[in-house]
């Protein structure tokens, strides 16, 4: 089943193994792009195996809440009402609490891990989504022309108009604020631009010989767009999703920091927004999922870059 | 041939650029009333809290806003009343929307147009220098950064520069002061953070799209006749070069930006406690205020929909040798 639909929408590199090889070649090159895949990865596997190995990140434990994270401390200043005075003691991070605790005591690693899970789960399904409707709308609007041509592309410029976040906020804020339904609307307003991008590709394969002959034996149109259009843009696809995947987590997590996040889910957006209320009394609360956020967002934009120059033919050194 | 085309073409993208905003306004209204509430319905917490009879609230409500009308006349209402200015009213402030929006539009404004001018000029540097140095040290360190740039969640970056210049380092505030006035040095420094927030998204743009025109531009044949002529360097590209890059430039950043810019700034007032439009947009989903959370998405869209219109048609002056169909 897998297979079939590999062999379906895999194209050139489905047909011809040896493709793949050369094109990794090619990344293999940009050391960046090569670094960028090995966190991803190496994200991928904390998100699959990390959880099991953590204790439940949303079990709060008030005694040990505000722990900085290992080589780190604070002092923290105790009113004693015995004495009337307060003590100003200092607090080291402990191996217990690898990455800290924040203001309600919940482990910093175990939230992040879910957070890890969530992003990357938010960042398919809705580059999902956005992909499929971009190259579906792309490879209609030049593969028909005319005035089906001429309406997709003004809906398409009317949703790259909508100033993308302000639409998402709006959206969620009407519909509530549910994972579900941030994933599907990043994903519905997002295909414009892939949409262009695969219309303006498409066009130039249109009139090739090999759309020619497969009319010419008799194949429908459906056939045409699937079997030999959009094989021919996989490539595109690959390095487009790869570099939208970075917006998708970042705007996720945009609309978790502004209170319309999944209230369910511990993301990291959601851990960040709790960290800026204590930035004084713990800093790390604020800093790592951010730091997690950057990192991962740098990640996929130099893995996409990479890809991108390595399946440029004009980039061929 | 002369310009004649250009009416025609200027006629098209009114008309065209009106059709869009009602779309974008029936877009709009159809997502309030297909939303699981009515923005009755969002008020009546606050009411019921009050002790007050639900259904005589709701009807009360409903009666008010015009919402027991037949939909396709709340809908005309609802697009006349837009044209005429009138945005509705704010429940959590209790002033019409249009007021609140003159209250605090300016503060958007001078964090947006300080932003933007700052990361056009830096952006426009660094592209310029890393096209002409291609493949440099420089180069890959500006690609680099301005790869980081992207990546960055902007408010995370916000949090991060408080932490460091106003938490530890005490050199700002840690929240915007509002009563300075908008025209002092005082108010220039308390910007300083925010628009370093900015800068940083925008400034990858603004980097990329000029190294990539400068590259186009330095391989085409009158680069050659100008050096061939003995023309110092700095003329070449300064000149040459950078003029001819420096239009489609201009329409391509303004575009695409436009969006993004809202985005962002949205998210840095929020952050260092701005009180623009943003920050009203943000208080205004907490208290449930219908209104205001709309208006503000189509003063946005209608702003970038204007901005759009613009350049395309001073493109058209700019460069004579532009032709739309």
């Amino acid at each position: 089943m897998t297979n079939k639909l590999l062999q379906k929408v895999g194209g050139p590199l489905y047909h011809n193994r040896r493709l793949i090889g050369y094109y990794w070649q090619r990344t293999k090159k940009n050391k960046l792009a090569v670094a960028g895949l090995a966190f991803i990865l190496f994200l991928v596997l904390l998100a699959i195996i990390g959880p099991f190995f953590t204790g439940d990140p949303t079990k709060s434990n008030i005694e040990e809440n505000n722990l900085p994270p290992v080589g780190f401390s604070t002092e923290v200043s105790i009113y004693s009402i015995a004495t009337g005075q307060s003590t100003v003691s200092k607090i080291n991070g402990t191996w217990k609490h690898p990455l800290g605790t924040d203001s309600k005591g919940r482990d910093m690693l175990a939230m992040l891990i879910s957070g890890a899970r969530i992003s990357l789960w938010v960042g398919l399904v809705a580059t999902g989504i956005a992909i499929a409707l971009g190259v579906l709308i792309g490879v209609l609007s030049a593969y028909l022309g005319g005035w089906a041509d001429n309406a997709l592309m003004r809906f398409t410029d009317v949703m790259m108009t909508f100033p993308f976040f302000l639409l998402l906020v709006m959206i969620v804020f009407i519909f509530g604020a549910n994972l579900l339904i941030i994933m599907v609307v990043i994903g519905l307003t997002g295909w414009a631009g892939i949409a262009r991008l695969v219309r303006s590709e498409t066009l130039s394969l249109r009139t090739r010989e090999f759309v020619t002959a497969a009319k010419a034996l008799g194949a429908s149109d459906g056939r045409i767009v699937f079997r030999h259009l959009i094989p021919q843009v996989i490539s595109l696809i690959i390095v487009m999703a790869t570099l939208s995947i970075p917006g998708v987590i970042l705007a996720e997590a945009a609309l978790s920091f502004i209170g319309l996040g999944d209230p369910t889910v511990t993301s990291w957006g959601v851990v960040l927004e709790s960290g800026q209320q204590s930035l004084d009394t713990a800093w790390w609360v604020a800093v790592e999922p951010g730091g997690m956020l950057f990192l991962t967002a740098l990640a996929f934009n130099f893995f996409g870059d990479g890809l991108r120059d390595a399946f440029d033919p004009r980039s061929r050194s | 041939m002369g310009k004649s085309w250009l009416k025609y073409y200027i006629i098209k993208r009114l008309i065209y650029a009106v059709a869009i905003a009602w779309a974008i306004v029936t877009i709009t209204f159809v997502l309030v009333r297909v939303g699981p509430s009515s923005p009755a319905d969002k008020y009546l917490a606050n009411i019921m809290s009050r002790g007050q009879d639900v259904t005589q609230v709701t009807a009360a409500i409903e009666a008010k806003y015009g919402l027991d009308k037949p939909l396709w006349e709340q809908y005309v209402n609802y697009v006349v009343r837009l044209f005429q200015g009138d945005w509705g009213w704010s429940l959590s402030t209790s002033m019409p929307v249009i007021d609140l929006i003159k209250i605090h539009w300016i503060y958007s404004f001078q964090l947006i147009l300080l932003s933007t001018v700052v990361a056009a000029i830096l952006g426009m540097l660094i592209g310029i220098y890393s096209a002409v140095r291609q493949y440099s040290k420089f180069d890959y360190v500006a690609t680099f950064f301005s790869m980081a740039g992207i990546s960055i969640p902007s408010f995370w970056l916000g949090v991060m520069l408080i932490l460091l210049f106003s938490v530890k380092l005490g050199w700002f505030k840690v929240y915007y002061d509002t009563t300075l006035p908008l025209f002092s040095l005082e108010n220039l420094k308390a910007l300083t953070l925010p628009v370093i927030t900015m800068v940083t998204g925008m400034l990858a743009g603004y980097v990329k799209y000029t190294r990539s025109t400068m590259l186009d531009n330095l391989r085409k044949g009158f680069v050659i006749t100008a050096r061939a002529k003995g023309l110092p360097e700095r003329t070449v590209i300064g000149k040459h070069v950078f003029r001819n890059a420096l239009l489609p430039l201009s329409t391509i950043l303004i575009a695409d930006l436009g969006g993004i810019v809202f985005g962002s700034a949205y998210l840095t007032e929020i952050v260092f406690g701005i009180p623009g439009l943003g920050q009203v947009s943000f208080k205004a989903i907490f208290a449930s205020d219908y209104s205001v959370v709309v208006a503000i998405v189509l003063i946005s869209t209608f702003l970038v929909l204007i901005i759009n219109l613009v350049t395309d048609i001073a493109y058209t002056y700019i460069d004579p040798r532009v032709h739309y169909d």
